[in-house]
């Protein structure tokens, strides 16, 4: 178990610095100039240089990378005198529009992502996995069939479309909900609720489409299993069966899929943030895109993978200790 | 498969591949498929798009419009580029009625927007399925070292953050060959979903009795995989890409939605969505019409795949 | 400063305002919505797409910085307020009066007034504008308006106050005094001390007000401080205590706060000001989006719809030194045929912008109307093409910033070019970076879509930077027509040296036509402002000094306690 563990943690570690890396050479080699941009329109090749040598650009490539990195782990120190700052590990460096820390800024809107990703996990969740168990069961009944029609068109959808339209008809035309903004719970619940209950919506659609779909099918194929039809031909009432035998194979799949996705999330919804302009890290990654802000950029592509990385961590540990199957080692 | 994360980091999901099983003939499959209403239906309609997109030069002729051109008449610049008459301008003379500011014609930007959306998800489709299978059958067949370098380079491809890399990637590259590189960064992250898929079904077919009976007659290895696991794959390769065609759609008309796609004035389904945000509502049906389009093209794609799917299991079971 | 924001240009006309009385709203003239009539307290809400550049006036440099730079700061002299005559005027604001010039314009001294103070309390003295000036010639933060730069008499290797300590050049004799010492004669310094850069910082503090701490928390001189700010997504005002109403000619400053909601989608503001529910009704905002012109007639709207014109001119500039454009029957060919209404139109139609053909914007003194290429006149442009060998046509490559308007607008232009036989390739850049790759005439492509608005009402912020062969630079160049006419620069060269301010203002628009004879850019719209204000909103005036949007230093709210 140690050594799996080991094992595990060294490859994430290593697709992090993969990624790390991967970035890093996309802004060296492609991007357009940084400095070129924050000198501004009375540039002159002099400042250019002051700029790129401030920002550290005027480093070979594996230097900026060193800084960076050791940046991580250790911190890292600015300016001189009374400018000096120092920015804890792990540093993420600092915006280029806004000289804020990378780190503070990424911690400021996590709440908003992360509110954003639970409630619509929530909804998600009871609709997508409710929906394709009970489809499945009852298979070709009206429910079901509804089912398969909510989870085709809801895959099918485009989220900024689903977005565009539902805020037409909620909030423009009907006046039922205010237009969303994040709303702190603290400062009013009741607008809170509001401010993010179409953007849940929206974003529980789209998931709980797909996931009625794989639930569904999951489980028809676990209920065609060989020791299935055992449990049942032995006269196990198929309520039990369904309990017993068939529901944790099934959702098995499901979980990864979810850790996966909801860690995803957390790590920010990259449209519905935007169309929605809520304030959390999706809105800060295409912000910061928009301005060609590279530090930020790179601050929100590490947490999202890391976030990645870590739900896949954990599921699979998980796994280990939950399911017997996977602890004999057998696939 | 390979439907990437509604709106995320491109974290895959959907349902599990087609068992793998004995090969039906390609015929038969067709002749299933085209009884199921469902799949008839989808085939239809894509039928349709496509005959639209093929023919867009044609009807340009037949409706006197071509996608760029401009029609100042069908526009009130007085209300900032309203179409005049209602109903996003919809008329004799623009079936779809026109694009506000400019008065192009819907009809002939939604033709030619098509065949950017199609010719993008199909050759991404054909790039990622030739990749994905070639390397998941090296994979899951030779197993070892192969199989986890290759293993690695998926993990790693689907931990990354997909849809925040190709859009700062877009964003930064200069102009150049805008489809083409959407291509390319759309198969670079989408190969491994298929890939993997193949490597596990490489991985079961390895042992099984006519692959051994193959390897036992000296066949070489090369000829094993060609002659004997690959053609075991088939139907497994069809649904994935059937499957995969819809994700790239949605995907690319994602991006070109967030501005790094397709460039003006090229038309793409995903722009004209982008650009009706604004219009949405004083000028619904300029957000409703390329709406449309691209939900019953993804909608189409993947009744069809969900169908052959079932067929092919069916086939595997029988 | 040329349109840092690239949602462009411009608009329009001049739907030109009930002239509301001067400062001051108590003597509202129950003026409806946007008018006159606003009470003393209350919270005036903002809503912006994109956040301000920079809270340090050393470092910003667009008209939406400069209109919030009024809430927070005082300079010697700045734009008059919106909604009077002086709106478009520079007027005394720290200073008595516009200065006394000496030495023939190169020395110039200005008086402060008495009562004018920092938000902790302490007075602003001379030595605390001369702080700032220092502070801002920093290399390191010296990317605002360049004007302090470019007409103080500095040492050559001056570094800012922090590297190279304080400049001899201005002398603070006593307390309320203060004296520039100018590198050549400069008619219009009173109007170069209007700039963000010579914002008073307190001079003995010199060593916690460092040079990134301004942008983070600065030190208000105006009657606004920051209560609280968060990048991205919102900022607070509060008002400054010390400040006094009876020191400041131009801000009313009614509201006790301004809360900035910053990052929201465009169409979201403009349906949010439209509803105007709750606290919305006492919001204005960005200016709005073609799609919501066909909305403003609606009786209870049309009351709350500020307009305006931006003072800018949008262009396409022809590179004078690339093949084929450098034949000068080739641009006027490109001059006959563009098509401005269909540009027009795409850029929101006649409320959001006027077609013109000079390159100088009407709201500019000297402004003369004329038009050297009427058209569109596709045979014209045929006929010169075929003289310069193009009979069978001529292809180039416009560059274009990635952002709706400026797309729209390139493709009209691209589609109206393409009748007289000429083909337009179109470059899109990354709108974040446009201005930087443009700005490096390594990288311009043959023409470039931009637009230019003047720092100060006068030709001399508007055509030399655009046109003089000594402004091309290597990097940040604002002359991406690369014209470098010895005619054109010895005439600028004359204008600049006339003290008499008034024929120089006149010299500026011959000027324009000399220029445009030579046809190196397609002058195209001066864009209109066209907000909407919510309804307990008063006093919301289009200023033509900040690019027609609402003066904040004057806006208000009609019932203090609603919303």
């Amino acid at each position: 178990m140690v050594g799996y563990l080991v094992r595990r943690l060294a490859a994430c570690v290593i697709v992090l610095a993969v990624v790390c890396v991967f970035t890093f050479m996309i802004f060296f080699w492609f991007s357009p100039d940084p400095a070129a941009q924050i000198c501004g329109k009375t540039c002159t090749p002099d400042r250019i240089a002051q700029i790129r040598a401030n920002l550290g650009l005027d480093q070979p490539f594996l230097e900026q990378l060193r800084v960076f990195v050791s940046g991580l782990f250790a911190g890292r120190d600015w300016g001189t005198g009374a400018d000096a700052m120092h920015c804890a590990a792990p540093c993420l460096g600092y915006s280029f529009q806004t000289n804020e820390s990378v780190t503070d800024l990424l911690i400021d809107r996590l709440p908003v992502s992360v509110t954003l990703a639970t409630g619509a996990a929530v909804l998600w969740l009871l609709v997508g996995v409710l929906g394709g168990l009970v489809s499945a069961v009852r298979r070709d009944s009206l429910w079901d069939k509804g089912v398969l029609a909510f989870g085709l068109v809801g895959i099918s959808l485009p989220i900024y479309f689903l977005a565009l339209v539902l805020q037409y008809l909620l909030v423009v035309k009907l006046g039922w909900l205010p237009f969303p903004r994040a709303v702190p719970f603290t400062e009013d619940p009741v607008l809170w609720f509001e401010s993010y209950l179409m953007p849940w919506v929206v974003l529980a659609i789209v998931y709980a489409a797909m996931y009625s779909r794989i639930v569904r099918s999951q489980v028809i194929d676990t209920l065609e299993q060989g020791f299935v039809r055992t449990a049942r031909a032995k006269g196990l009432q198929r309520h039990l069966v369904l309990r017993r035998h068939a529901l944790r194979p099934s959702l098995t799949p499901v979980v990864t899929l979810f850790g996966m996705d909801f860690a995803a999330l957390l790590g920010g919804a990259l449209i519905t943030e935007t169309v929605f302009g809520l304030d959390g890290v999706g809105k800060l990654a295409s912000d910061s895109m928009a301005t060609n802000d590279q530090p930020v950029i790179m601050g929100v592509t590490l947490l999202a993978a890391l976030l990645v990385v870590v739900a896949n961590l954990v599921v699979d540990i998980s796994y280990r200790f939950l399911d017997p199957r996977v602890r004999r080692g057998t696939p | 498969m390979a439907i990437p994360a509604p709106d995320t980091v491109g974290v895959p999901s959907g349902a599990g591949a087609p068992a793998s099983g004995a090969p039906a003939s390609g015929r038969a499959v067709v002749r299933d498929l085209l009884r199921r209403p469902g799949a008839a239906i989808a085939v239809g309609v894509l039928g349709l798009i496509g005959a639209m997109a093929l023919a867009a030069p044609l009807l340009a002729g037949l409706t006197g419009w071509d996608q760029y051109s401009f029609d100042p008449s069908a526009i009130d610049s007085y209300s900032g580029g309203l179409p005049r008459g209602g109903w996003g301008g919809i008329s004799g003379d623009h079936w779809f009625g026109v694009e506000p500011g400019n008065g192009r014609d819907m009809f002939m930007r939604i033709a030619y927007g098509a065949r950017v959306s199609l010719a993008i998800a199909i050759s991404a489709t054909v790039l990622t399925t030739t990749v994905g299978v070639v390397l998941g059958t090296l994979a899951g067949y030779f197993g070892g070292w192969v199989d986890t370098g290759l293993s690695r380079a998926m993990d790693f491809l689907m931990a990354f953050p997909a849809l925040i890399f190709m859009i700062a990637l877009l964003s930064a590259l200069p102009g150049g060959n805008r489809p083409v590189l959407l291509v390319l960064v759309l198969s670079v992250f989408g190969w491994p979903y298929t890939a993997r898929v193949v490597r596990g079904q490489a991985l079961s077919l390895r042992n099984q009795e006519f692959v051994e009976a193959a390897r036992a007659s000296g066949a070489s290895r090369w000829a094993i995989v060609f002659r004997e696991v690959l053609p075991n794959l088939r139907g497994t390769i069809v649904v994935l890409a059937t499957l995969a065609v819809p994700s790239y759609v949605a995907t690319e008309a994602g991006l070109s939605f967030l501005g790094v796609g397709v460039t003006p004035p090229t038309p793409s389904w995903g722009q004209m969505i982008a650009s009706a945000a604004t219009w949405y509502a004083v000028d619904p049906l300029f957000l409703v019409i390329p709406g449309a389009f691209l939900f019953a093209t993804v909608v189409a794609f993947t009744v069809i795949g969900d169908h052959l799917k079932s067929i092919l299991d069916e086939g595997a079971v029988h | 400063m040329s349109s840092r924001r690239f949602g462009l240009v411009v608009a329009v006309v001049g739907v030109s305002l009930v002239l509301a009385g001067c400062k001051g709203g108590d003597d509202g003239d129950g003026g409806a919505g946007a008018g006159a009539g606003a009470e003393q307290g209350g919270t005036v809400h903002v809503l912006l797409a994109e956040d301000f550049s920079h809270l340090d006036p050393a470092q910003g440099w667009d008209s939406g910085v400069s209109n919030l730079y009024r809430l927070l700061y005082r300079t010697l002299t700045a734009t008059g307020p919106g909604g009077t005559d002086t709106a478009d005027d520079i007027v005394p604001d720290l200073a008595t009066d516009l200065g006394t010039p000496s030495d023939g314009g190169k020395t110039w001294t200005f008086t402060l007034k008495d009562d004018v103070a920092f938000e902790d309390g302490t007075p602003i003295t001379s030595a605390d504008i001369k702080f700032g000036v220092e502070r801002s010639l920093d290399p390191r933060i010296a990317i605002g308006s360049p004007y302090a730069k470019t007409t103080l008499e500095l040492p050559e290797d001056y570094a800012g106050y922090y590297e190279s300590g304080p400049l001899d050049s201005i002398e603070t004799p006593d307390e309320k005094t203060i004296v520039f010492h100018l590198d050549h004669p400069e008619p219009e310094f009173a109007s170069v001390v209007s700039q963000a850069p010579f914002t008073p910082f307190p001079h003995e503090q010199a060593d916690t007000i460092t040079r990134s701490s301004v942008d983070t928390a600065p030190v208000a001189s105006g009657p606004y401080r920051v209560e609280s700010y968060d990048r991205g997504s919102s900022l607070v005002l509060t008002r400054n205590e010390h400040w006094s109403d009876a020191s400041d000619d131009i801000r009313t400053a009614q509201p006790d706060e301004f809360d900035f909601t910053i990052g929201l989608d465009p169409a979201t503001i403009d349906e949010r000001l439209l509803a105007g529910q709750g606290d919305d009704a006492n919001a204005i905002g960005d200016q709005i989006q073609p799609a919501t012109l066909g909305r403003l007639n609606a009786p209870d709207i049309k009351s709350r719809v500020v307009s305006g014109m931006t003072g800018c001119t949008g262009f396409v500039q022809l590179d004078t030194s690339k093949d084929g454009m450098d034949d000068v029957r080739v641009r006027q060919a490109i001059n006959y045929a563009v098509d401005r209404t269909s540009m027009q139109t795409a850029a929101g139609g006649p409320q959001m912008a006027e077609t013109t053909t000079t390159i100088l914007p009407p709201s500019l003194p000297g402004y003369q109307e004329f038009d050297l290429y009427p058209g569109p006149d596709v045979a014209k442009a045929k006929e010169l093409l075929a003289e310069a060998g193009y009979a069978d046509g001529f292809e180039f490559t416009l560059d274009v910033a990635a952002a709706p308007s400026s797309s729209a607008q390139a493709e009209a232009f691209q589609e109206s070019l393409k009748k007289a036989g000429i083909t337009v390739h179109l470059n899109s850049i990354d709108a974040a970076t446009y201005y930087e790759v443009v700005g490096a005439p390594a990288k311009q492509d043959d023409a470039v879509l931009a637009s230019w608005c003047p720092d100060w009402l006068s030709g001399s912020t508007f055509i030399p930077p655009l046109f003089e062969g000594s402004q091309i630079f290597d990097q940040g160049n604002s002359n991406r027509s690369m014209l470098d006419d010895p005619e054109i620069n010895s005439e600028i060269q004359r204008i600049k040296s006339m003290t008499d301010v008034d024929a120089a203002l006149a010299a500026w628009g011959d000027l324009d036509r000399l220029v445009m004879e030579k046809a190196p850019i397609v002058p195209t719209l001066n864009g209109n402002s066209v907000h909407v204000a919510g309804a307990n909103v008063a006093q919301a005036f289009s200023n033509p000094s900040l690019n027609g949007n609402i003066d904040y230093a004057v806006v208000g709210l009609h019932d203090p306690d609603r919303g």
